[in-house]
């Protein structure tokens, strides 16, 4: 009972976690109709800059700049890489293709393959439904649902997040209203690359940091923002968390290929069942 | 010259070339190529099965690592758990493809556009990680190694002689190449143009769509199947980490960099990124950093692909000889 117990939360903070990376591909992917194939990546480089900026400044500090410098390189790629390409979606696989090349290659080159782990920045366990539970997976959990809330807010209370909303309904109507689409849309691909890099950071201290890693969160957060409905962001977290939880309870009595094998075919059914997302019609 | 005949010239100038290879490449000590050209080939098949479906009929697949997979195991484990020939190796490799693509498909072509991308690549995943896990049978990562058997003992012809090998890969990619062009002039072919141009219009004049998708799938899958048995009996290996959704996610880029919807788009695309990659990679240890900004640079510029953007500037010239401007449906066809 216990490990099902501890497997469930994992599944949980992991979840979350991974909720918050494909939130940003949720706007890139539903609000731009860029098919990001380097948004592991982005993750991935989350993971290195938190554990080396975290070396040297410390963890808190890292967690502030992380996603900041995150929001400038999303900036940066989408004017220099995206942007000539953006009217294509089946175009913007090969050039995302080509950054993933980049991003892996430079890291691998600059921080070396082998694969790092961080220690914690808080140490310690607490006492939880019976099970004595690291304290900082509780953090990272917290901290990334406050996020997410975070990024709700963003998005319906601010101008900047309702010209977002504005941009993806119907980009003429937007342009005649005045609103500066280009940088609009420059701002959702940085916001969204910011948010994985946030993920990766939070994530650094309880997974392997190497140059190798997106590769295996890619297909994870497609799934979730294809599950949870194309531009559904709250289905979005909401497939992310299901997912993770599943496949955290069946790990528990099967080995974890088994688990990941299964949650897989939950979502095929899941995908052939309702295909326009779980959610569809149940926010629109 | 119409642009119909500079394509086909060109198709039989490139065929010619690489029937020449293993005969020209000796005399510059170059024999390591043969090699190199060889598995181009093959590659570019399973970028083949991939502009089947995204280039002529409109869907993307992020998957088809995992029939290419199954061609790989079907021909690798015929050989060395039911001890079969190579001929009976390759049927069981590609017969494995075609059945799972036929199973697969039947729910994969209920979907289009992002949600068919995410379940081929779903598909692909399970089996991935299934493949991962049996080891007694697939190796695993570690892979299963063997040695293959002749192709026609009788007249001594096996794989172990580097021509023989090459030209035993190149006919079956000629083949395949054949097939290819007449399947996509055929009337079916015409089905396929119409269901990706115009799904509803498509089904309006009397076309099954879902059948039509699914043929295109079944086939896809039989082209990536022939990719994956001559792979496995080219290395004369078998590896689960073939099957991963990176070895399909690549295959999309080589037909796009070439350019979807051509019939050499594949072939072009595969040779472009391999030789780069195999030139740079002595020159440069982080070379795929020039690989990553050569595909951004390629698309930017020639954004229907190497093969795409020549077409079109052949068509070009063909207009300003014979009409105005070029039809705006040739134009709006590539997209």
């Amino acid at each position: 009972m216990e490990l099902v117990v501890a497997l469930a939360i994992n599944g949980l903070v992991w979840g979350l976690i991974v909720a918050l990376i494909a939130l940003g591909l949720s706007i890139i992917f539903g609000l731009l109709d860029i098919i990001n194939v380097a948004h592991g990546d982005f993750f991935m480089v989350g993971t290195v800059l938190g554990l080396t900026i975290a070396g040297t400044t410390g963890f808190w500090i890292a967690l502030v700049l992380v996603p900041l410098l995150g929001l400038m390189l999303g900036v940066l790629i989408e004017r220099f890489v995206i942007r000539p390409t953006i009217n294509a979606a089946s175009l913007t696989i090969v050039t995302t293709f080509g950054l993933s090349m980049i991003l892996q290659e430079s890291v691998r080159a600059a921080f070396g393959a082998q694969p790092r782990r961080m220690a914690a920045p808080i140490e310690g366990t607490i006492p939880l439904f019976g099970i004595d539970y690291d304290i900082y997976r509780i953090f990272a959990a917290a901290f990334s649902a406050m996020c997410i809330a975070g990024f709700f807010l963003f998005m319906s209370r601010t101008t900047l997040g309702t010209w977002m909303r504005a941009v993806r309904h119907d980009r003429e109507t937007a342009t005649a209203l005045g609103i500066p689409v280009q940088r609009v849309c420059a701002f959702t691909f940085g916001l969204g690359t910011a948010l994985a890099l946030l993920g990766g950071a939070i994530a650094a201290p309880i997974t392997t940091v190497e140059f190798r890693t997106g590769v295996d969160i890619l297909p994870v957060s497609f799934m979730a923002v294809v599950i949870g409905g194309l531009g559904n962001a709250k289905g979005t977290v909401a497939a992310a968390v299901l997912l993770a939880v599943l496949e955290g309870l069946v790990s528990s009595i099967a080995d974890p290929t088994t688990a990941r094998i299964s949650s897989l075919a939950v979502m095929s059914i899941a995908l052939l069942v309702r295909p326009h997302g779980l959610f569809a019609g149940a926010t629109r | 010259m119409t642009s119909i005949r500079i394509r086909t010239v060109s198709a039989i100038a490139i065929a010619a070339l690489l029937a020449l290879t293993p005969l020209a490449l000796p005399m510059f000590g170059a024999t390591f190529w043969i090699n190199v050209i060889a598995e181009i080939l093959i590659w570019s098949l399973l970028a083949m099965s991939v502009n089947l479906l995204f280039g002529y009929v409109g869907l993307l697949s992020f998957g088809q690592a995992l029939y290419f997979g199954f061609g790989m195991y079907g021909a690798a484990i015929g050989i060395t758990q039911f001890g079969l020939g190579l001929w009976g190796a390759m049927l069981l490799g590609v017969t494995a493809a075609t059945a799972m693509a036929a199973v697969a498909g039947a729910f994969a072509v209920r979907l289009t556009w992002h949600y068919f991308a995410i379940i081929t690549v779903v598909f692909s995943l399970i089996f991935y990680f299934t493949a991962m896990s049996a080891k007694s049978l697939t190796g695993g990562d570690d892979g299963l190694s063997f040695t293959a058997p002749p192709i026609l003992a009788a007249a001594g012809l096996t794989l172990t002689d580097k021509t023989t090998q090459f030209y035993f890969i190149f006919l079956i990619c000629l083949a395949c190449y054949l097939g290819m062009a007449l399947l996509v002039s055929s009337p079916l072919g015409m089905r396929f143009a119409a269901v990706r141009d115009n799904e509803n219009r498509a089904s309006l004049i009397g076309i099954n769509v879902y059948l039509t998708r699914w043929l295109a799938f079944v086939i896809a899958g039989f082209i990536a199947g022939i990719a994956g048995a001559l792979f496995a009996l080219f290395g004369r290996y078998a590896s689960a980490s073939y099957m991963f959704y990176h070895v399909s996610g690549e295959a999309v880029v080589w037909t796009i960099v070439g350019g979807a919807g051509t019939l050499m788009g594949p072939l072009v695309g595969t040779a472009l990124l391999i030789l780069f990659r195999e030139v740079m990679s002595g020159l440069w240890e982080n070379y795929l950093i020039a690989v990553g900004a050569g595909v951004i640079l390629v698309v930017m510029f020639a954004p229907r692909g190497v093969v795409g953007s020549l077409n079109s500037l052949t068509l070009r010239r063909k207009a300003s000889e014979e009409a105005p401007v070029v039809s705006p449906a040739e134009l709006a066809k590539v997209e």
